[in-house]
């Protein structure tokens, strides 16, 4: 029983971090039509930024407010200069269908090469704003943290503040109106281009909290994301790739039965058992565990 | 109509065997390093056949192929290791195994359209060559040796490891190449083509799109194998560091710089990847050879290469050229 509790709690504060990349990926998609491969790199080059300021001032939280700067700055950044080139060049011919991921994977490569270039391949660290040792009951410690709550807090607060500016704003409604109809919403006075270039804004910064918040209890290099970009693939997926309220759901999922997987199984069988769900969600239920018989677009 | 596809096939035929006559002329000019590239640009003209197939084809993105190298590689390894059989039979498993893994996923594959796809050979690219680290079998980190012996000696003293190496990944290459461009050219070909441009009117014409492009994962997830194998073959083992997600990404380089849906390109394609850590280095090295320039350089190239070109030359140099031309004789 005890340990059960353990597993769901750590599942949940691991689920919640891929929520971030999951929505990160999920709100691009919905306005793009583009998986953003590239955001694996984006929140590393934020969290780059975040560690930078969090070493120098010692403040983790002044390190997340600049790693969201950076990622939404960043972010803004590819869809401007990037993305609207692209889809001005590339839209005829065999690669026209390919050429959007691609392009998103060469900006992976680029954005890891710099990061690399700049700070090199060493692992970093950075200090955690609290405590990484489990609560103690007792003679009983678990492997909860008061980190891991923190971590839980934090992404409900942003979840909280993205479903307010979605649900409450005008700016949320062009966001939604631009990305389910984009024609009409630019008939009804959306400028859609820049609220396309908003929602990836939005999905940079997000994802920057993503990043900062593995590396408080994981190190950080060129690469420690890569993982983080497939859980939040996955869990984009299980959630339909459409729905933010799926890819939450679907990122929480994931975190609890991975961390199952963990406790109960070995840690030899986590990746094959993320990617075993992946494959069983595509084959039985392709539209995502949201769907109401609603066909799949794209 | 068969006797003059017949007559095609046979030139084809006599230009590869004179192909690979010129190719062991050359090799036999070349100093060790050129000869060793030389089998390392033949074993990405494999890779990338396999991605020209599938994705420059059937339409299908994989980013997962350095993922179904491994799965070449480790069969080929395993298959020689344990069972003392001849070199290859090796790289026949590694075809095998690979093609039967890729089939498995084909049946996921297709029924996925491009983002589906792309994220999950992508999960599977980052994530497979892991679990080589896992399994003890499978050797772990330092993975397992792959040593296909030394040249035969009727080929005398001065014949060299490498111009072995040289040698079997050049009539490889050469054979693939040549199956694949006839299944390219034949029905298949142009069914795939047909699915790519549009899959409900292929459908329509009474065409299966979904047994059609798992055909295409399996054909190219095999091609994919038998590179993994002749790339373990270079470096003498299987390590799950060989199949890096780097690989994966350079292979898609390779493949858009070279147009995607050519087969010929591939031969280019092969030389820019062996030629871009060569350039990589020499810049590196100019630059005072510090550990960073060394491990990131070759990646910002490669990165580089694939955004101009994919903003600039999607369907590759050879389709820039051909609509250039088509505006000056238009005019």
């Amino acid at each position: 029983m005890q340990k059960a509790l353990e597993t769901l709690l750590i599942g949940l504060s691991t689920g919640s971090i891929y929520a971030l990349m999951s929505l990160a990926l999920v709100l691009v998609w919905r306005s793009t039509r583009v998986v953003n491969f590239a955001q694996a790199g984006q929140a590393m080059f934020s969290t780059y930024i975040g560690f930078e300021i969090a070493s120098r001032s010692q403040i983790f939280w002044l390190g997340l407010i600049f790693a969201i700067v950076a990622g939404a700055v960043l972010g803004a950044g590819v869809d401007y200069f990037f993305m609207r080139v692209l889809f001005k060049h590339a839209n005829s011919g065999p690669a026209a269908v390919v050429a959007p991921v691609i392009a998103t994977l060469g900006l992976l490569g680029l954005i890891r090469s710099i990061v690399g270039l700049t700070w090199g391949g060493e692992f970093r660290a950075i200090e955690a704003p609290a405590s990484k040792d489990g609560y103690t009951f007792g003679e009983i410690t678990i492997p909860f943290s008061p980190l891991n709550t923190l971590i839980i807090v934090t992404v409900a607060i942003i979840l909280i503040i993205l479903a307010i500016l979605f649900q409450r704003t005008n700016l949320g409604l062009a966001l939604r109106a631009s990305a389910y109809a984009p024609e009409i919403a630019q008939l009804a006075g959306i400028r859609t281009a820049r609220t396309r270039t908003i929602g990836w804004a939005i999905a940079g910064g997000v994802g920057g909290v993503a990043g900062m918040l593995v590396t408080s209890y994981n190190f950080l290099t060129p690469y420690s994301l890569d993982l983080l970009l497939v859980f939040g693939f996955i869990a984009a997926v299980i959630g339909g790739l459409e729905s933010m309220a799926g890819a939450v759901v679907g990122a929480l999922v994931l975190g609890v039965g991975l961390t199952i997987i963990l406790n109960y199984v070995g840690t030899s069988l986590v990746f094959i058992g993320g990617f075993a769900v992946l494959l069983l969600v595509l084959l039985i239920k392709p539209d995502g565990i949201m769907a109401r018989g609603k066909v799949r677009r794209g | 109509m068969v006797n003059e596809s017949a007559k095609k096939v046979r030139k084809k035929l006599l230009l590869f065997i004179f192909l690979g006559w010129v190719l062991l002329i050359i090799g036999d000019r070349l100093d060790e390093l050129r000869v060793y590239q030389g089998a390392q640009i033949a074993m990405y003209t494999i890779a990338l056949a396999s991605i020209v197939l599938l994705t420059g084809y059937s339409g299908q993105v994989s980013l997962g192929n350095g993922a179904m190298m491994a799965v070449g590689g480790y069969a080929a390894a395993l298959t020689l290791n344990n069972l003392q059989t001849p070199i290859w039979s090796a790289f026949m498993m590694a075809i095998l195994v690979a093609a039967l893994f890729g089939a498995f996923l084909g049946l996921a594959a297709a029924r996925l359209s491009g983002p589906y796809l792309a994220g999950t050979t992508l999960a599977l690219a980052v994530g497979l060559p892991a679990i080589a680290n896992q399994f003890s079998f499978l050797g772990g980190e330092p993975g397992l040796l792959f040593d296909v012996g030394f040249p035969p000696e009727r080929f005398g003293e001065e014949f060299t490891q490498y111009k072995w190496y040289f040698w079997i990944a050049t009539f490889i290459a050469l054979v693939s190449l040549f199956i694949t461009s006839n299944i390219l050219q034949s029905r298949f070909g142009r069914t795939w083509k047909a699915i790519r441009g549009n899959s409900l009117a292929a459908e329509l014409s009474g065409i299966h799109s979904s047994q059609m492009k798992i055909l295409a994962f399996t054909v190219s997830s095999g091609l994919a194998g038998l590179a993994g194998a002749v790339l373990a073959m270079t470096i003498s083992l299987v390590a799950p560091g060989a199949y890096t997600l780097a690989l994966s990404f350079a292979l898609v380089t390779g493949a858009v710089l070279a147009g995607i849906s050519s087969l010929p390109g591939v031969v280019l394609g092969g030389f820019i990847l062996v030629a871009i850590p060569e350039i990589a280095d020499a810049l590196a090295a100019s630059l005072g050879n510090q550990d960073k320039l060394n491990s990131y350089l070759p990646g910002l190239f490669v990165s580089v290469l694939l955004i101009l070109s994919v903003i600039y030359t999607p369907n590759g140099p050879g389709e820039n050229l051909r609509k250039h031309f088509h505006k000056k004789s238009a005019h």
